[in-house]
């Protein structure tokens, strides 16, 4: 079983530019969307690393404006930490599992949620990111280019909107299921107004005029 | 409904292949190609339909009955059960990701239980490890009596769906007279468990390992040299270990074909690594090695959950002392048969008023957890069943994104099909055993 210092320094040998972190013992690696093809592939051939399971690909939306992280669990009601961007993000969190080693690691691949572009990672991982590229995208509006058929996959085909962006309005969106009743959403939570993957913006659909006259 | 939503607004959309217009409304039928012109028919099944465990749609290609491909087409069950945790407090999750993965719903609170007490830096007591362990382990007997009932239904025995039900029933009967619930229990909490087992707990226990291992016999003699069962499922849907990781399949799939990987040896939680059990493995990564596999995890469960009790500690908490974090409500049984306490309401109502503080603010408010993100992952009936928690200091959290081993092993369905017939698919679906629920969460 390989230690976290061996692989900090297998891999940051062979990538100098990936930064790493050691929380909760979980061992994550931060890079950049150019490189992610070039370390999974290293991860996956090299002996040490020896990842063969691509276990999981989340994603994680942090918007634009002031975060607060609190560090401890106080009772103050005063963050401790602020974090503070101007242009939102979207970590895509890949998880990769050795068996023959034993170990775990995260690979976490930052990019702005106007415009997320990363490479798939089916190029080195032939068929196990599919599903889960395919929903990343679906959730979060990530663009995995060179997927082959990078469809919604929970969500109905012509749904607006990534429901797991933070900016993702939680009333007041027309439901677009064809031939359904029509259901006004409640008046004071009706933002009316979304943004797709690209920051445009969408207004919710025409049904509601039509319904009401 | 105005035509700009049928138009998809990404990019990627334009020039791919048919199939990426295959979605879950169904509406796109009429676009297919024309099934006559090169003697390749597609054929939709589900996503109603008896075999199909649940509402999961296939559309196959077929030349004659030969398989060529098979395209699962999901998300009709999905209720966006991640997105609402993260508007509800740390304790209020368990009763979220219990619903996910229906037939194994305590293993889905204990996944996420343990990511919370790694992100909190907390263990739960003793005992409460041992109680999980024998309940997750009985929860695995009963999600797999439920395989061999829906399976053995998918092939034609149909008195295994009456049989393997009503194994399972006595197990949601212990579950039930120690959560008060049959299933989505919500008894696997951070901290520990929401209240401590009966007092003939140990008994039940044990009254339930000597009646499985004669029933599991039984169907083992009625099956194993059944000729149908054995030529439905002999050579069907084989995928050897390599295949299976190039798809990211893990559990029963996986060591069916050879490679014994399972996360209580290799992660172990609970204190899994103190009691002796075996990882069975099987070489011909059939779907008669899957049988094979399965009844013998049924068994391996009962032989860990024996030592489990024999360790057991007779008395103990079975929730962290902090109170902070743990629930602060006291149950006792009334003359009613339910109730809260009366010394707690007694303490909270009449002598201590920072006690009634502390209550009010952990049910209303809940507790925070650390800032911070962590992956937490059990061994799940049907694979590795992985918490990713993101957590920003609050009462709440931030992201949870669930690893479900049943929306992974699905990718497989196509690679295990093609070339068999129609009817085979069945048994590759049976055999692979996702649960909807899991896979659209």
């Amino acid at each position: 079983m390989a230690t976290h210092d061996e692989l900090v320094a297998r891999i940051t040998d062979a990538f100098p530019g990936v930064g790493h972190t050691v929380t909760f013992d979980e061992l994550t690696f931060h890079l950049g969307p150019d490189q992610i093809v070039d370390v999974l592939r290293f991860c996956k051939d090299d002996t040490v690393v020896a990842a063969e399971l691509l276990t999981d690909v989340s994603g994680v939306h942090w918007p634009a404006g002031v975060d607060v992280i609190e560090r401890q669990p106080s009772t103050t009601g005063w963050p401790d930490h602020v974090v503070s961007r101007e242009q939102g993000v979207i970590d895509v969190l890949y998880v990769l599992r050795s068996l023959r080693n034993g170990h775990r690691i995260r690979l976490a691949v930052r990019v702005t949620d106007v415009d997320p572009v990363v490479p798939t990672s089916l190029t080195v991982y032939p068929n196990a990111a599919n599903f889960h590229e395919r929903e990343v995208h679906d959730m979060f509006g990530v663009v995995f280019s060179g997927h082959p058929d990078l469809t919604r996959i929970l969500m109905p085909e012509d749904w607006i909107g990534h429901p797991h962006r933070k900016d993702y309005p939680l009333g007041g969106v027309d439901i677009p299921y064809k031939n359904d009743k029509h259901i006004p959403p409640p008046n004071e939570r009706d933002l009316r107004v979304v943004t797709d993957s690209h920051g445009e913006v969408v207004t919710a659909s025409s049904d509601a005029e039509e319904v009401v006259s | 409904m105005s035509s700009d939503l049928n138009t998809p607004t990404d990019p990627t959309h334009a020039g791919s292949d048919w199939d990426s217009d295959l979605f879950v409304d169904g509406a796109d039928w009429e676009s297919l190609p024309d099934a006559v012109e090169d003697d390749v028919m597609t054929i939709n099944m589900g996503p109603q339909h008896p075999s199909t465990h649940g509402v999961l749609r296939l559309v196959l290609d077929l030349e004659g009955e030969k398989v060529l491909k098979v395209k699962p087409i999901i998300g009709y069950l999905h209720t966006g059960i991640e997105k609402n945790a993260e508007f509800r407090t740390w304790v209020q999750g368990t009763t979220f990701f219990t619903r996910m993965d229906y037939l194994a719903p305590l293993h889905n609170e204990l996944a996420y239980c343990l990511g919370v007490e790694k992100l909190l830096g907390i263990e739960a007591p003793e005992r409460a490890e041992a109680i999980r362990l024998i309940l997750t382990e009985f929860n695995r007997i009963a999600s797999h009596l439920v395989w061999l009932a829906t399976g053995g239904m998918e092939v034609g025995a149909v008195n295994l769906m009456v049989y393997g039900f009503r194994e399972r029933e006595h197990i949601l009967d212990l579950f039930e007279s120690q959560s008060g619930l049959r299933m989505n229990h919500a008894y696997i909490r951070p901290g520990g468990l929401a209240q401590d087992v009966t007092d003939d707990f140990v008994e039940r226990c044990e009254a339930l390992l000597d009646y499985l291992p004669t029933r599991l016999r039984e169907y083992e003699q009625l099956l194993s040299k059944n000729p149908i069962w054995n030529s439905r499922l002999r050579g069907v849907g084989t995928i050897d270990a390599d295949t299976c990781l190039e798809y990211g399949i893990t559990g029963p799939v996986l060591r069916a074909a050879g490679l014994g990987h399972d996360l209580r040896k290799t992660d172990p939680y609970c204190n899994v690594e103190q009691y002796e059990f075996d990882v069975p493995v099987h070489s011909d990564g059939d779907s008669w090695a899957r049988y094979e596999v399965r009844l013998e995890e049924m068994r391996q469960s009962m032989r860990l959950i024996r030592q489990v009790l024999d360790k057991l500690p007779s008395s103990g908490p079975v929730m962290v002392q902090d109170k902070q974090i743990a629930w602060p409500s006291q149950q006792a049984l009334g003359a009613d048969g339910i109730g809260n306490s009366p010394d707690y309401i007694k303490h909270i109502m009449g002598e201590s008023m920072e006690a009634l503080i502390n209550h009010f603010k952990l049910v209303t408010q809940g507790f925070t957890v650390p800032a911070g993100q962590v992956y937490s992952a059990v061994e799940s009936p049907r694979g590795e069943l992985g918490y990713n928690i993101v957590s920003t200091g609050t009462n709440r959290p931030y992201r949870v994104h669930v690893r479900e081993p049943s929306f992974v092993n699905l990718q497989a369905s196509d690679v295990m099909s093609a070339g068999h017939s129609v009817s085979d698919v069945i048994v590759v679906i049976a055999s692979l055993d996702p649960v909807m629920g899991g896979v659209d969460r």
